[in-house]
């Protein structure tokens, strides 16, 4: 009963109620899956975003991958990866990591329709993505920027996931333990290359279905039992 | 196709039989992939999966079974599955996923219509493990076929012309009369002109003498009318293969309803330079273990003769093992003639590849001699003495002494005849596994020289206790499982690591010993009397032992990795370094890989098959 007035469907609503005409309000105008579904029956986005920094209020999204799930399988075809144009010089420590130089930079696309085509793909789906804080703080300040307000997201973590499965041992672990590539180790996931956007949307929804293979019984869990 | 995508792709295109396509295809096909994880121990497809798929497994690893609860196979990283793209098929097999597994699957529909136009991937994904495994090995022998000289040689270049024939109603002496007196082996019969029979020594033996028929008879009543023929323009080698299929020496020559000419295999295999027959009756004439020793040496040469030839591991078993016989043969002759003749009857029985006629030109000696049971102690020495001679002999030809001491010069393998049938008595009542491991050799016996008779009745006593002591068989059975083809091949490679063959393959111990193993013990189960291993299996096929379809999987399994080894051992004798069965993967190619991997999968589908009837 509560998630109705507090829960994301009631902040979906009164979103929707603000938005200005367009983009933003067709993706809210779509209600996200029910808490109570099964996370194998519902509509899921893998995300990973390139940045410049952590820190939505300095740095920039340097390229947007996304891919995803249905009928609890990852559809390849699905897979988007697009490259933003932002303003000024990539620092170089930037361009050894995501290997995106100023060159493809210039041929990328506008924030403003990299931010459209997420949030198209996205409506109607919960998005994945492993350490929730960047994803969500760049995709919100962008949204504020772009429509003057953020919208509400469901989201699924599996950084998260992992930290709640560790907390629970008694035993201390590094921090390090989390990390995308050494989470995926750690379930037997084949290696890709890392710090591409798409790659890592990909290596996020995999790890996502090792994590729920290990967390329940026969049944897949309820959204609600995985959910942010 | 997103570039990022592109380690997917290099997976797929990896994998037989996409690794036939351009890469633009494989492009296509990762587009149209799904990735699923399948949790241990949930279906596969999994329950909301309808459409037929092919699954390409990424990590973890599936059992294929049948409804019937056998294991056929097992499949892990880089394996296809593509049961689930045969219509129909669906419900003959049971997928267990015994580990958290991640698929990349395609629908196969869609698969189809991107491949349309290679259609050997197609049929790649349409056929089983067993199917391809037979086309490998008929295009093997097709390849083979193609670098033999007979390929270009006509049967009528090599044919006997005129041929010796007689009238329809003829007596059989009078036939064999005319067959003497020309020095010939076989005998056309006609009637006006028309080829209506042939016979053959063998037929005169075996349907008149053997039979006691009267010589009197006219040898139309023993003759072979419906006989196969060849025409004169047809290729030598095409002719070989129709012998060698249907296990003939002579055949007819007809054109047009006339008969031309008669061919024999020894009128085949005389255009090989150096072949077994040349060389068989230059051992029967020599008169010294130094001329002995020198033909020994050209044996190697012979096996890469009979490889070029386009034989295959059962041609080239065969022609290494009858020219061992001979030299074998000569040494007890020449034995007998500095030592005396033999006081009392005997014979000298060979023993595994020799006995089974798989030998090749790397191989030691193992034999034993049965003696008359008339055998008094006086006696004894002149054993003694043929066995050092014969063994020494062999030793200086090539065939080095037996590591594990199977030899005559042994007193424990130089017995009399009760005294072996009480060996194979304690073998089989009273069982004891690790007994058992070093006496299977003398379950595949061959006399090469003297009686035969005293060998055929220990194996006939032998056989029926075999086949009634489930005891014996389950140990047979436990000792044979300790060899397992290296399923893991694609992935790991299972190498042995001994230092000289560090990551090789071990053909020999890996692949064939576990289907020489597995037709011992169906022939033992059904009483089966050859030793020969394609015979056993062609023999066991249809009991209760060995289903027609196991054997014939077993079969081409056997002569593929067979003639694997013998074209690994050509190349060695090529490049003049010693043989052996230890390959290396660089030297595989990627398509024998997989065939080899189909080949290991029949094997072991047939020991799971065996190990469940304990």
């Amino acid at each position: 009963m509560l998630h109705h007035l507090f829960g994301y469907e009631a902040k979906r609503k009164r979103c929707l109620r603000k938005a200005p005409p367009g983009v933003l309000k067709e993706f809210l105008s779509i209600p996200f899956p029910d808490i109570g579904e099964r996370v194998d029956a519902i509509p899921i986005l893998a995300v990973d975003f390139e940045t410049t920094g952590l820190s939505p209020a300095k740095d920039q999204i340097l390229s947007i991958g996304h891919i995803g799930i249905e009928n609890n399988e990852i559809r390849l075809a699905s897979a988007c990866h697009t490259v933003i144009q932002t303003c000024g010089d990539l620092a170089e420590e930037n361009v050894v990591i995501h290997q995106i130089t100023d060159d493809i930079k210039y041929q990328g696309e506008s924030i403003r329709d990299a931010v459209e085509d997420l949030l198209q793909a996205l409506a109607g789906k919960v998005m994945l993505v492993h350490f929730a804080r960047i994803e969500k703080s760049f995709l919100e300040k962008a949204c504020v920027q772009l429509y003057g307000m953020a919208p509400v997201f469901p989201i699924i973590d599996t950084l998260m996931i992992a930290k709640r499965r560790l907390d629970k041992r008694s035993v201390p672990y590094d921090p390090s333990e989390l990390r995308l590539f050494t989470l995926r180790e750690r379930y037997s996931l084949p290696r890709y290359n890392a710090h591409n956007a798409l790659s890592d949307a990909l290596a996020t929804a995999e790890l996502f279905f090792a994590e729920v293979g290990k967390m329940s019984g026969r049944n897949a869990p309820a959204l609600k039992s995985v959910l942010l | 196709m997103e570039i990022e995508l592109k380690e997917i792709r290099d997976f797929l295109a990896g994998i037989p039989p996409f690794d036939r396509l351009p890469m633009a295809l494989v492009e296509k096909l990762t587009h149209e992939t799904s990735i699923r994880y399948i949790r241990r121990g949930l279906p596969l497809p999994p329950d909301n999966v309808t459409q037929d798929r092919l699954y390409l497994i990424r990590k973890g690893a599936l059992s294929l079974q049948s409804t019937q609860g056998n294991l056929l196979g097992k499949l892990s990283e880089g394996d296809i599955c593509t049961i689930f793209c045969m219509h129909g098929d669906h419900d003959k097999f049971i997928i267990d996923v015994e580990e958290d597994t991640l698929v990349y699957t395609i629908p196969c529909d869609t698969l189809y219509d991107i491949v349309r136009d290679h259609p050997t991937v197609a049929a790649f994904i349409q056929k089983t493990a067993s199917q391809r495994l037979k086309d490998a090995v008929s295009s093997m022998m097709n390849e083979a076929a193609l670098t033999s000289p007979l390929m270009h040689t006509s049967t009528q270049e090599l044919m006997n012309s005129p041929v010796v024939s007689v009238v329809a109603g003829t007596s059989i002496y009078d036939a064999a009369r005319s067959m003497a007196d020309n020095g010939i082996s076989s005998l056309m019969i006609t009637d006006n002109g028309k080829a209506v029979g042939i016979i053959t020594n063998s037929d005169i033996l075996q349907r008149c003498v053997a039979a006691r028929l009267s010589t009197d008879a006219p040898i139309d009543t023993i003759m072979t009318s419906k006989m196969l023929s060849v025409t004169s323009d047809s290729s030598a080698y095409d002719t070989l293969m129709i012998m060698t299929r249907k296990h003939i020496h002579h055949l007819p020559v007809i054109d047009d309803g006339q008969l031309n000419g008669i061919i024999t295999v020894t009128d085949l295999i005389r255009q090989e330079g150096r072949n077994s027959a040349y060389l068989s009756s230059a051992i029967r004439k020599a008169d010294s273990i130094d001329a002995l020793i020198e033909h020994s040496r050209t044996i190697p040469q012979l096996q890469l003769q009979l490889v070029k030839m386009g034989g295959t591991s059962e041609h080239v078993g065969k022609g290494i093992t009858a020219i061992t016989t001979a030299i074998t043969s000569r040494l007890i002759e020449l034995a007998e003639a500095e030592i005396g003749p033999a006081p009392l009857p005997y014979a000298w029985v060979v023993a595994g590849s020799q006995a089974r006629r798989e030998q090749t030109s790397h191989s030691d000696q193992d034999n034993g001699l049965i003696i008359s049971d008339a055998l008094s102690d006086n006696e004894r020495p002149w054993f003694e003495a043929l066995a050092k001679y014969v063994c020494d002999g062999l030793d200086a030809c090539g065939y080095v002494y037996c590591p594990g001491n199977v030899m005559a010069t042994n007193p424990k393998w130089r017995q009399t005849e009760s005294v072996w049938k009480n060996y194979f008595k304690t073998w089989i009542n009273e069982p004891d596994p690790k007994a058992l491991m070093h006496s299977s050799i003398f379950f595949d016996l061959r006399t090469i020289h003297g009686d035969k008779s005293l060998l055929r009745r220990i194996r006939k006593q032998m056989l029926q206790q075999t086949s009634r002591s489930t005891l014996f068989l389950a140990h047979l059975t436990t000792n044979a499982m300790k060899q397992r083809p290296p399923l893991g091949f694609f992935r790991d490679f299972v190498l042995i690591h001994d230092g000289e063959h560090n990551d090789t393959l071990d053909l020999k111990h890996n692949g064939l010993a576990p289907i020489v193993d597995l037709a011992r013990i169906y022939a033992l189960t059904e009483g089966i009397n050859t030793v020969n291993t394609a015979k056993r299996l062609k023999l066991a096929a249809g009991t209760a032992s060995l289903s027609k379809e196991g054997a014939a999987n077993l079969l081409d399994a056997l002569i593929f990795i067979g003639t694997l080894r013998t074209q690994h051992q050509a190349k060695q004798i090529i490049n003049g370094v010693d043989i052996d069965n230890f390959m290396s993967p660089i030297e595989i190619s990627r398509l024998e890989r997989e065939h080899l991997k189909d080949a290991f999968k029949v094997i072991q589908t047939m020991q799971t098959t065996l190990e469940r009837r304990l």
